[in-house]
C-alpha cells in the first residue's frame, strides 16, 4: 500500500509543464488557415443603434462580418433570465457592449478594420449608480430595475429595535473590483453545419459554454464539444464571461467555414469583462447592555450592471452571509440587486458575500464599542455554536468553535499586548499610527441552497488494462490545484500513488459534468464523489478476488489486467446525492442555505502614515476550519493568494467609472499590489473532518476573500480614531474620513 | 499593435539619416515604446533601434562634470559610485522608480521622452488633444486623480511621470540633442514644454533628433541632497506627489536650494519661489513649510487632485528634513 498522498503537498500534477513552457494556452495553437476575430462594441452607456457605417476605404469582402442577424438560435445568452443578447440588434445597454464581429487571416488588418467601423447610436439616458437605480427616474430593466429580492426574517426584528436599549447603525460601501487572472480571455473555435461546433480556450465551466452553444445555434447538444485549454487564473472571471466569447468565437467560424480565433488585450478584458460587484449596505443593530445581539436589520444591494448574468445567485451568497456566524434571535435581510448601466457584473471570489461580509464586520467593531465592549469579547459573546440556528433558519449541525479559532488568532497576532502598546505609543505622538483589527466569519462551501441538487454532478474514474488510472471531470484546472488534489483523493481512495493518477482534460466529449468550477465546491463536492467512484474500484476489484486487502503497485497492476482481461472496461461513476437531513425551500428561501461551512478569524496590523494617508499591512495571521486539508502548499497559497486580492480590494484596486466604462482599464492606472506592498500572511488551519467531504474537507477558495478586508478597516480605526466605510481605502478617503473625526 | 518596419543602426549619424525618412521612432529600452504601440497610441510605421549606438558611458569630463550617455540604462546610472556620491538624488530618484527590470531596460534617452500615464491618454477611446490635437480633453472634467495641479492649460493637465528628470532638474543638468544640422545643449528645464495650446508638443526635440547625452555640472549639493516620493504602492507606480531638494548649508543658514517636483506637474517642475525662501532662511521646519507653500503658490487643482497640492508640500517638507538628516 502506498503511504496516505492527502495531507502531503505533493508536487502540483501541471506545474512542470507550466514553468518549462510546454502547457498549451490557447493563443499557443493556431491552425491552418486561422481567421482572427474581434469585437465591434458600443462607445455609448445607452441607446438605440441607428446605423452601422464601414468605412469606405477597407475593402470588406476581405473580412468575415458577422451580425445579430447572422445568428443560426437564440440570441440570448442561456444562464438563468437569458436576458444578455450575444450582440446587440436595436439597444445597447452598456459601453463596450457587443454589436458586431469581424475576422480576417491578419490579425492586425482585423484590429484595424475593428476601429474603421462606427455605431451610430441615439442615447438614450442611463443609470450609473445604485440610488439612481433605486430612484427609477429611468427604468432601464424590467419593471423596477431590479434583478432580484431577497428577504430573510427570524423573529420580530421590528419590535426588538424598539425594545432595545442600544441600537447602532451605519452604512457601508464596497467598489468593484477587476479579477485580473494572468492570462486574458480567449476562444478558437471551428464550425459548421455538418460537423457542429467545437470550441477550445481558457474558461471554468465548460459545461456552461456547452449549454450557451446549443441555444446560440440552436443545434443539438451533441454537436457541441467545448475543449478546455490551459487556464491562466480565472477567480470567477472566466465563469459566465467565456460563454459570450466561445459564442462570437464559434459564430464567425460558421460564417467564415474556417477556424477563428479571438483573444481579448488586457485593455478590453478589463473594460469590457465582468468585474465584482459593487454594494451598500446599511445596518441597525440592537444589542443589550450584556453585549448580546438582540436585533439585525440589514439592507444589502448590489449594482447588477446592465443584464441579469448571475446576480441573483450573487445576491443570494451575499444575503445569507450577511449576518455572519452569529446568533441573533430577530434577524431581517433585505437583499436587492439593482440594474445600471454598466458591463454586467458577475462571479468573483466570493460572490457576494465579501461585501456584506465588509459591512458586518466593520459594524461589529462599531456595535462593539457601543456596547462598551472589545471587539472581541464582543464578538465572543455572540458566536454561534452547534445546535443554534442561522437567520435563514439552518440549524449548525456540525462541531464549531469560533472561541477557540479567536483565541488561536489572538495568540499568533499577539494581538492583546499589541492593542495595548500601540494605543500607548499612538497616545505619544508621531507621524504614524499602528493599529490591530480583526474580523471573524464563515463561508459556505459548494451551491447555494438546491444548487448541488439541481446540479446532479456527475464523474467517472476509469482503469486501463495496465492500471492507468484516469478521473474523468468537468472542473477544471485553473491554478488552483484541481488536477492535483483530485489525483490526491483518488490515489488514497485506491491504495497507489499520485503519479499513477491522471485527471483528463476537461472535454465535453469525455468528460461528464461535475458542474462548474465555482462556490468552493470542487475539492469537496466533486473531490467527494471522486472518492466515492475510486473507492468502488478498489471494491470491485477486490470483491472480483483479483485485488488482496493488502496490495502494492504490481498487485493492482495485475489485478487491473487480469479484471479487463474477465470483464471488459473497468469503471465507476459517481453521483452527487444530497447529505442526509440537508434540505433547502427556493420558495420560501430557508433551510439549509449550504451542506457546511469554513470558520474564520483573521487579524490585521497596520501603519498608517499621517503624512501621506498611506496605509500599509504590516502582519497578516488568518486562522481557519476548512475540514481536511488535502495539500497543504496549495492550501496555503489559495488563503495566501485570496488574502492578497483582499488586501488589494481593501486598500489599492479601484475601478474608476466614467458613464459606465471603466477608465483605467489598464495595469498601469489600476493598482493592484505588489509583493513589496503585501505583509507576511501566516496561515493556520484547524482540521476538523467534515464527513461529506472527502477525506473530511471542506471549501477553501472563496473564504480568504471575504476576512481581509474588514480586518484591515478594522485596524485602521484602532490605529487612527476614524470610522472608514468606503472600500477600497485610497489616501484620499481616509483623509475625508480622519476630517470627519476632527483630527 | 499595428505592423512596422524594424532596423538597427550602428552609429550617430546612420540613425538620424534614418529617423528623417517618414514615420519612423527610435526605440531604446523600448518599456514605454512598446506598451504605448499595444495600446494603439502610437503606431509607427518604421522602429529605428538604437541600442547598437556606443552612447552607453558614464564619464567624468575635464571642467568636473559628468556625462551621461542616451543609452546608459537607469539601472547603471542609480548604481554608478560616482553618481551616489555626488549626485545621491539622482541615484534615488531612479531607485524609486518602476522595478528593476524596468530600470535594467530603460535608458536616460527614454526616460526623459517617456509619456504621461494619463489614462485618457493612454486609452484611444478618450478624446484626448495630447493624442489627437483639437480632440478636447477627457480628464478636465473626468476622473483626474492623478493629473497635474501645476503647470496645467485649459488643453490639458497630464503629469510627467518621470522620477528621474525631477532629480535631473534638481541638479541643473543639461541634454544634448543631435540632429541634421549638428549638435546643441538644452538646459533640463527648458527641455520639457509646457502644455499651452499644443500639449501634443512635449519637448524640444524635433522628429529626427537624438538624445546623446546628459551632463550633471559638479555642483555644490553633494552632501544634502534628497528625494521623496508618494505612491500608491509600493512599487511599480508613479509618484502622485515627490520632491528633489538638495541644499547647501552654512551653520544652520541655507546658502543655496534647489527643490523640484513631480507627479504634480505638467512637466519635470522647478520650484524656484520655494529656493528663493529657503536661501538665506534658518534651517527649519517652519522655513521647510514656508518654502512648501511657496512652491505650491501657483496650483490649480481640479475636481479630484486637491489633495494633492498638501501631498505636494508634505514630500517637500519631509525631503528638506531628509537632506539635513545624513
Ligand atoms: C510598469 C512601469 C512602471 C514605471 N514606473 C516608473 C516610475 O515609477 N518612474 C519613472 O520615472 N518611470 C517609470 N516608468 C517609465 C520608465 O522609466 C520609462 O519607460 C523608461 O525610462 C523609458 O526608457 P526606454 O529606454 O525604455 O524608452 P523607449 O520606450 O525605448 O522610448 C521612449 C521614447 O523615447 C524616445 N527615445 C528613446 N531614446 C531616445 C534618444 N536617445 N533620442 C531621442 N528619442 C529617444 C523613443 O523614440 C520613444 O518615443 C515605468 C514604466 C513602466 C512600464
Ligand atoms: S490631460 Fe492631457 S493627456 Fe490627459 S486626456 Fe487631457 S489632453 Fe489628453
Amino acid at each position: 500500500m502506498e503511504a496516505p498522498q492527502i495531507g502531503r503537498s505533493v508536487h502540483r500534477k501541471e506545474g512542470r509543464a507550466k514553468v518549462t513552457g510546454q502547457a498549451l494556452y490557447v493563443d499557443d495553437v493556431a491552425p491552418a488557415g486561422l481567421l482572427h476575430g474581434v469585437t465591434v462594441r458600443s462607445p455609448t452607456a445607452r441607446g438605440i443603434i441607428k446605423g452601422i457605417h464601414f468605412h469606405p476605404t477597407v475593402d470588406w469582402d476581405e473580412f468575415t462580418i458577422v451580425t445579430a442577424a447572422d445568428i443560426p438560435g437564440v440570441n440570448r445568452v442561456k444562464l438563468i433570465l437569458d436576458d444578455q443578447p450575444y450582440l446587440a440588434s436595436d439597444v445597447v445597454n452598456h459601453p463596450e457592449e457587443p454589436v458586431l464581429l469581424i475576422a480576417h487571416r491578419d490579425r492586425a488588418r482585423a484590429e484595424d478594420a475593428r476601429r474603421r467601423v462606427t455605431i451610430d447610436i441615439e442615447p438614450l439616458p442611463a443609470v450609473f449608480t445604485i440610488d439612481d437605480a433605486l430612484a427609477r427616474r429611468e427604468i432601464i430593466w424590467g419593471e423596477d430595475n431590479t434583478f432580484k429580492r431577497y428577504r430573510v426574517n427570524k423573529g420580530d426584528v421590528d419590535a426588538a429595535l424598539a425594545a432595545a436599549e442600544i441600537v447602532v447603525e451605519g452604512e457601508y460601501e464596497t467598489g468593484a473590483q477587476e479579477q485580473l487572472y494572468i492570462e486574458p480571455n480567449g476562444m478558437l473555435a471551428i464550425a459548421d453545419r455538418a460537423h457542429g461546433v467545437t470550441v477550445w480556450g481558457s474558461m471554468q465551466c465548460p459545461y456552461y459554454i456547452h449549454t450557451a452553444l446549443a441555444a446560440l445555434f440552436g443545434i443539438p447538444a451533441q454537436r457541441i464539444r467545448v475543449v478546455q485549454m490551459e487556464t491562466g487564473g480565472g477567480f470567477g472571471g472566466k465563469e459566465e464571461y467565456p460563454s459570450i466569447i466561445a459564442g462570437h468565437t464559434a459564430l464567425l467560424a460558421w460564417k467564415s467555414g474556417r477556424p477563428v480565433k479571438m483573444i481579448y488585450g488586457r485593455v478590453e478584458d478589463m473594460a469590457s469583462t465582468t468585474k465584482r460587484h459593487p454594494s451598500r449596505t446599511r445596518h441597525r443593530t440592537a444589542v443589550d447592555r450584556d453585549g448580546r445581539l438582540r436585533a439585525m436589520d440589514i439592507d444589502f444591494i448590489i449594482d447588477g450592471g446592465a443584464y441579469c448574468t448571475l446576480s441573483p445567485v450573487v445576491l443570494s451568497r451575499g444575503t445569507i452571509h450577511a449576518a455572519g456566524p452569529y446568533s441573533c434571535p430577530n434577524v431581517r435581510v433585505t437583499g436587492r440587486a439593482v440594474a445600471t448601466s454598466a458591463p454586467p457584473h458577475g462571479a468573483f471570489r466570493g460572490f457576494g458575500a465579501p461585501q456584506s461580509i465588509f459591512a458586518l464586520e466593520r459594524h461589529m467593531d462599531r456595535v462593539a464599542a457601543a456596547a462598551g465592549l472589545s471587539p472581541e469579547e464582543f464578538r465572543r459573546r455572540n458566536f454561534i455554536s452547534s445546535g443554534e440556528t442561522l437567520a435563514v433558519g439552518q440549524t449548525i449541525r456540525e462541531p464549531v468553535n469560533m472561541p477557540a479559532l479567536l483565541d488561536r488568532a489572538l495568540a499568533l497576532s499577539h494581538y492583546r499586548e499589541k492593542r495595548e502598546r500601540f494605543a500607548r505609543e499612538n497616545a505619544r505622538g508621531g507621524k504614524s499610527r499602528k493599529g490591530i483589527g480583526l474580523a471573524s466569519f464563515m463561508h459556505g462551501a459548494g451551491f447555494t441552497g438546491s444548487g448541488e441538487v439541481h446540479l446532479r454532478s456527475l464523474i467517472t474514474v476509469e482503469v486501463s488494462r495496465e492500471g492507468a488510472v484516469r478521473v474523468l471531470a468537468a472542473s477544471t484546472e485553473i491554478g488552483q490545484g484541481t488536477n492535483t488534489i483530485f489525483s490526491q483523493i483518488a490515489a488514497d481512495a485506491l491504495g497507489i500513488d499520485c503519479d499513477d493518477i491522471e485527471v483528463a482534460r476537461p472535454d465535453t466529449l469525455d468528460v461528464p459534468n461535475s458542474g462548474p468550477t465555482v462556490a468552493s465546491r470542487t475539492c469537496m463536492v466533486v473531490g467527494k464523489l471522486v472518492e466515492t467512484a475510486a473507492r468502488g474500484i478498489r471494491h470491485t476489484l477486490v470483491d472480483s478476488g483479483y485485488l488482496s486487502v493488502l496490495y502494492d503497485r504490481e498487485h493492482f497492476r495485475a489485478a487491473c489486467e487480469r479484471y479487463v482481461d474477465a470483464f471488459g472496461a473497468l469503471r465507476a461513476t459517481s453521483q452527487y446525492q444530497p447529505p442526509s437531513g440537508v434540505t433547502w425551500d427556493d420558495e420560501q428561501y430557508v433551510g439549509d442555505a449550504y451542506g457546511t461551512y469554513a470558520w474564520a478569524v483573521y487579524v490585521a496590523e497596520v501603519t498608517v502614515d499621517l503624512t501621506t494617508w498611506e496605509t500599509r499591512v504590516d502582519d497578516f495571521v488568518a486562522v481557519q476550519e476548512v475540514g481536511k486539508v488535502i495539500n497543504p502548499t496549495l492550501a496555503t497559497g489559495q488563503i495566501e493568494g485570496g488574502v492578497a486580492q483582499g488586501i488589494g480590494w481593501a486598500l489599492y484596486e479601484d475601478v474608476v467609472w466614467r458613464e459606465g466604462r471603466m477608465a483605467n482599464a489598464q495595469m498601469t492606472n489600476y493598482i493592484m499590489p505588489t509583493s513589496m506592498d503585501l505583509p507576511s500572511i501566516r496561515v493556520y488551519f484547524e482540521e476538523v473532518p467534515y464527513p461529506n467531504g472527502p477525506a473530511g474537507a471542506k471549501g477553501i477558495g472563496e473564504l480568504p476573500m471575504d476576512g481581509a478586508a474588514p480586518a484591515i478597516f478594522n485596524a485602521v480605526a484602532d490605529a487612527t480614531g476614524a470610522h472608514p466605510t468606503h472600500l477600497p481605502l485610497t489616501p484620499e478617503r481616509l483623509m475625508s474620513a480622519m476630517e470627519t473625526i476632527g483630527a | 499593435m499595428q505592423p512596422f518596419s524594424y532596423e538597427k543602426v550602428t552609429n550617430e549619424h546612420e540613425a538620424i539619416e534614418r529617423a528623417r525618412l517618414g514615420n519612423a521612432t527610435f526605440v531604446a529600452g523600448g518599456t514605454t515604446l512598446v506598451d504605448l504601440m499595444k495600446l494603439n497610441v502610437e503606431v509607427p510605421a518604421a522602429l529605428v533601434d538604437i541600442n547598437a549606438l556606443p552612447l552607453n558611458q558614464i564619464e567624468d569630463q575635464s571642467d568636473g562634470s559628468i556625462r551621461i550617455g542616451a543609452l546608459v540604462r537607469n539601472g547603471d546610472l542609480a548604481q554608478d559610485s560616482r553618481i551616489q556620491s555626488r549626485y545621491r538624488v539622482l541615484s534615488q530618484a531612479i531607485l524609486a522608480g518602476a522595478s528593476a527590470q524596468l530600470r535594467n531596460m530603460a535608458t536616460t534617452g527614454g526616460n526623459l521622452m517617456q509619456r504621461t500615464r494619463c489614462y485618457y491618454f493612454r486609452d484611444p477611446v478618450y478624446p484626448c488633444n495630447k493624442r489627437q490635437p483639437g480632440a478636447g480633453c477627457a480628464a478636465m472634467d473626468g476622473y483626474n486623480r492623478i493629473h497635474a495641479v501645476l503647470g496645467v492649460s485649459d488643453k490639458c493637465i497630464a503629469t510627467h511621470p518621470s522620477d528621474m528628470a525631477v532629480a535631473l532638474v534638481a541638479l541643473d543638468a543639461s541634454v544634448h540633442i543631435r540632429g541634421a544640422n549638428g549638435e546643441r545643449a538644452v538646459p533640463i528645464t527648458e527641455f520639457h514644454l509646457l502644455p499651452g495650446d499644443t500639449p501634443h508638443r512635449e519637448t524640444v526635440v524635433r522628429p529626427g533628433e537624438l538624445i546623446t547625452y546628459v551632463t550633471l555640472p559638479s555642483g555644490p549639493f553633494g552632501a544634502h541632497s534628497a528625494y521623496v516620493k508618494l505612491r500608491d504602492r509600493a512599487s511599480y507606480e508613479f509618484a502622485l506627489a515627490s520632491a528633489a531638494v538638495a541644499l547647501q548649508v552654512e551653520g544652520t543658514t541655507v546658502r543655496s536650494a534647489r527643490v523640484a517636483l513631480g507627479g504634480v506637474a505638467t512637466k519635470p517642475w522647478r520650484a524656484l519661489q520655494a529656493e528663493q525662501v529657503l536661501t538665506g532662511s534658518t534651517a527649519n521646519t517652519a522655513a521647510f513649510r514656508n518654502a512648501a507653500d511657496a512652491a505650491l503658490t501657483g496650483a490649480v487643482s481640479r475636481r479630484y487632485n486637491a489633495y494633492k497640492i498638501e501631498l505636494a508640500k508634505r514630500a517637500i517638507v519631509r525631503a528638506l528634513t531628509d537632506a539635513l538628516m545624513d
